[in-house]
């Protein structure tokens, strides 16, 4: 057992955890973030995928003491508690959601895309989630979605 | 005609849920007091087997090793033939066939007591080959005959047709087998509600057939059986037949606690059917003009150890055998086989999928040979308004393929980029 | 070498269980003392849109919004069996059952409003936006949360497809109805170095009787189109003995982002007399059309006939060296 102190969604979290425990394991088990899917355990399809400062990680090949002192953003910590982010609101209003499981994830990665490159091509965005699968959408709607919400984002930010 | 809402994009109601991470599925449940399951399954495609569970029983957390023995019902499934066991009793069929559901305190030592299951494999000849399978003399995958269906077409003369043939072309087609790779693998947590009904929350296609099966496993009557659908990661044909269901509800009343499983990526590869493989023989022929004048096929499709959907699938195979186009003369032959192969079931088209890789480069291998390009021939021969398909049937209305076709000369030029069948 | 080819690919596919199957399905259709409607169905929402597509023809009958229809579909214990969510029939069996049920909800609904209205017939009464009102004089109105104050309304429906059981000995019969039909053409590059195939462009046009929801279809062609990709150029599980080989996302591909194109989607209208609103089931038509397509352009570009898939570079390679030969 070893004990780590980190941040997830703004806050502090001190844990005591086992050197083998994986991130994905204690946020889903033990802080409850169960909007971090596990699709595959080996880091291939994405649906795990968590923000860590600031870079994309599939949180199942990541070590929980790997994250000592970072900072992590699941899906429920995007935009606060109740307000959808609008990335969220571009994702829904271009019919890029499916079965769901892979949308967190998915999210997540475009989140990390536009917040270092705000006016993505098709091309850059297609790039930016070609970690994460998605078996229902064929990525196209999802490619839309990106587009529509740095669209968004700019009107925001204005 | 205009409507209010029909025809409008409505952003999807389940949406909101899935895009902040709120959607529940069936893994992301948990129950105080609750216990984890695991699948012990066969390393062998064909055996008797004798299974010893006292070690793994032995080992300190684990609550239940379940086998053939803890089915109260019928120790059966399926959703046409109920040719799946529920835990093998005395044979195994197929790699991955389920033995044994391990319950214990965690995962952990319900994962330490599958190591401690003795199983003794006493191996009988297997058989992969769909079409040596159909030999009488073939080892036997189930105690009668491998042929599982043949589904027979006949319309017009065959033999005749060929003859008033210009050109025929004939090949021999095969499709792989393949996953539906949904990306939410199988998961469930089973517990006996407050009405005291074993409720099994799962991601299925179809709750209903599965509240049936799970009840008659388990001896008791389907208003015994709850089965309540979590949000559901992508299905394809995948989520049809039982997977982890009963083996839950079973661990739930003979144990009086919630119980959850998972499986991991590869055992839900290991579980779930597959597409079924065709191999396809075809033989199509017509007249000078481009006319479709006789169509033969025979269609072989390994279901592996199980029957699953294998009827359905191998029937819609045979009916759609022509492809959407008028032909005289048709004789078809679709036969489905049982092998000690990953079993086969219902994926995204039903065989209807598998067909067009056969009918569809027959039809540009004769537009070829006819001087025809690919559209032109298409356009010759496809069902409109009024046609008659093969079997016969009427197509009444709604048979806009032309209207199709049409929009996809106009951005692709297929009838302008030949001439003469030749490409310029 | 990099040699480009077109190829087309036609199809059609006939919805439901088939073959005098009894393919039947069942709604409840409930108007609650909130004035909004529960609509009690079995159809499971696999991602495709079920819910949705349901929601929306409830709306249309019964003239309410997205919000004042609570789909009720994910529990045995509260809703009544509607087959499964395969074969592409939900939104056509389904849909027509909701639709039926809605429609004689309406009718119930109508009854009632008469009574308190104290009218003469219910000809020429109309719902919308949660209220009953004389079409040609609206002040003579009732709101839905008022005619259920006292009692909630509830109606049961079903329906059945029409199909019959083929002879044994011909095949002869009416296996399926509806049928839908699809094309789709496909541009292809091979690298003759390499074996690589690359689809470059796509157009896709299905039919869909009428779309109750575009953008949904719109979804389902281009997720159908990834599948057939995945299908035609990478997909097998390999197996050895009875064993699978390639159980894991490290060696069973799938298509990735950075495999598929953006395609142009073409949906064709045609609306089918016994649909719901005309709609048929797209969800796996949509996958039928396009690996045929990209066979054939791997043709055109090269001039050999793969007939067998997935046409992996290595395969590609091997039939080109074949019909050096």
């Amino acid at each position: 057992m070893k004990e780590i102190k980190f941040n997830v969604n703004g806050k502090t979290h001190k844990l005591n955890i086992k050197e083998d425990e994986r991130l994905v394991d204690t946020l889903r088990n033990r802080l409850g973030l169960t909007g971090v899917k596990e699709g595959c355990s080996e880091g291939e399809c994405g649906a795990c995928t968590v923000i860590m400062d600031g870079e994309t990680v599939t949180s199942c090949t990541v070590l929980t003491f790997q994250a000592k002192d970072s900072e992590i953003i699941t899906i429920e910590g995007i935009n606060g508690e109740n307000k959808i982010h609008p990335i969220q609101k571009a994702f829904l209003d271009e019919g890029a959601v499916q079965c769901g499981f892979c949308t967190p994830g998915m999210i997540l990665s475009a989140k990390v895309l536009l917040d270092k490159n705000p006016e993505p091509t098709r091309e850059e965005a297609r790039k930016a989630i070609s970690g994460n699968l998605c078996r229902c959408t064929g990525y196209n709607k999802i490619v839309d979605a990106i587009i529509k919400a740095s669209k968004y984002l700019k009107r925001e930010g204005n | 005609m205009s409507y209010d809402v029909v025809g409008k994009n409505i952003i999807r109601v389940d949406g909101l849920s899935k895009v902040t991470g709120k959607a529940t599925y069936p893994q992301d449940i948990s129950m105080d007091n609750m216990l984890y399951g695991k699948t012990l399954r066969s390393i062998k495609p064909h055996a008797y087997i004798n299974v010893d569970i006292s070690k793994a029983l032995n080992l300190e957390g684990v609550k239940a090793v379940l086998t053939a023995k803890d089915v109260p019902g019928k120790n059966h499934h399926g959703v046409l033939f109920k040719d799946h066991e529920v835990f093998c009793e005395k044979k195994v069929r197929r790699i991955g066939d389920p033995i044994a559901f391990v319950v214990a305190e965690t995962e952990e030592i319900a994962e330490n007591a599958l190591d401690k299951i003795k199983v003794e494999y006493d191996e009988i000849e297997p058989i992969f080959d769909p079409i040596k399978a159909m030999d009488k003399d073939s080892p036997k995958v189930h105690d009668s005959s491998n042929i599982v269906y043949h589904y027979k077409l006949r319309q017009g003369n065959i033999d005749e047709g060929f003859k008033n043939c210009e050109k025929i072309v004939e090949n021999e087609y095969k499709t792989s087998r393949t996953d539906h790779a949904f990306l939410q693998p199988e998961a469930g947590i089973s517990y006996i509600d407050k009405e005291g009904r074993y409720a099994v929350c799962v991601a299925t296609q179809y709750p209903h057939y599965d509240r049936l099966e799970i009840a008659e496993a388990l001896g008791v009557k389907e208003e015994k059986v709850r089965v309540i659908n979590a949000a559901v990661g992508g299905a394809f044909g995948g989520r049809e037949d039982i997977t982890l269901q009963i083996h839950l509800a079973l661990a739930a009343m003979k144990l009086k606690r919630p119980i959850k499983a998972v499986y991991s990526r590869k055992e839900s590869f290991n579980a779930h059917c597959k597409r079924h493989p065709l191999i396809m023989k075809y033989k199509t022929g017509a007249d000078k003009q481009g006319n479709l004048i006789a169509l033969k096929a025979e269609i072989i499709g390994d279901t592996g150890a199980y029957a699953s959907w294998a009827i359905n699938v191998l029937r819609k195979a045979g009916v759609h055998a022509t492809g959407p186009y008028e032909i005289p003369n048709v004789e078809v032959d679709s036969i489905a086989v049982y092998t000690n192969n990953p079993f086969s079931g219902a994926m995204r088209g039903f065989g209807a999928t598998q067909i067009p890789i056969a009918h569809e480069q027959q039809m540009d291998m004769l537009a070829e040979s006819l001087g025809l390009d690919p559209l032109t021939i298409r356009m010759k021969n496809i069902f409109t308004k009024g046609s008659k398909t093969s079997t016969g049937q009427i197509l009444k209305e709604s048979v806009p393929l032309d209207k199709c076709l049409a929009e996809i000369d106009k951005k692709m030029n297929f009838t302008q980029s030949y001439k003469g069948g030749v490409k310029e | 070498m990099i040699k480009e080819g077109i190829g087309l690919g036609t199809m059609f596919y006939g919805t439901g269980y088939g073959n005098g199957f009894p393919d039947v399905s069942k709604a409840e259709a409930v108007l609650r003392a909130d004035g909004k409607v529960a609509v009690h169905t079995g159809a499971t929402e696999v991602g495709q849109g079920a819910k949705t597509a349901m929601t929306q023809i409830a709306c249309e009958v019964l003239g309410l919004k997205v919000n004042d229809i609570i789909l009720i579909s994910e529990d045995t214990s509260n809703m009544p069996d509607s087959g499964t969510a395969a074969a592409s029939r939900q939104t056509y069996n389904t849909g027509n059952a909701v639709k039926k049920t809605c429609e004689d909800l309406r009718e119930k609904i109508k009854e009632e409003a008469k009574l308190k209205l104290n009218l003469n017939t219910d000809i020429g009464l109309k719902l919308k936006d949660g209220y009953v009102y004389v079409e040609t004089l609206p002040e003579k109105s009732i709101a839905l949360k008022d005619l259920a104050k006292d009692k909630s309304l509830k109606i049961k429906g079903s329906f059945t497809a029409q199909t019959t059981e083929m002879d044994p000995e011909t095949g002869q019969g009416a296996p399926y109805w509806p049928y839908t039909f699809g094309a789709c053409a496909v541009k292809v590059s091979v690298d003759t170095l390499t074996g690589e195939v690359n689809v470059l462009k796509a157009v896709f046009t299905q039919d869909v009787g009428r779309a109750i929801n575009p953008s949904l279809v719109e979804g389902q062609m281009d997720g159908g189109f990834s599948m057939a990709l995945g299908y035609a150029l990478l997909e097998d599980i390999n197996v050895d003995n009875g064993k699978i080989k390639n159980d894991s996302f490290t060696n069973y591909l799938i298509p990735t982002s950075l495999d598929m194109i953006d395609i142009d989607n073409i949906l064709i209208e045609d609306p089918e007399n016994t649909a719901p609103y005309g709609a048929k089931g797209v969800g796996e038509p949509v996958m039928i059309p396009v690996t045929p397509a990209i066979l054939n352009a791997i043709y055109d570009a090269v001039k050999v006939r793969i007939t067998e898939i997935p046409v992996t570079p290595s395969q590609v390679l091997k039939e080109l060296n074949k019909s050096k030969k």
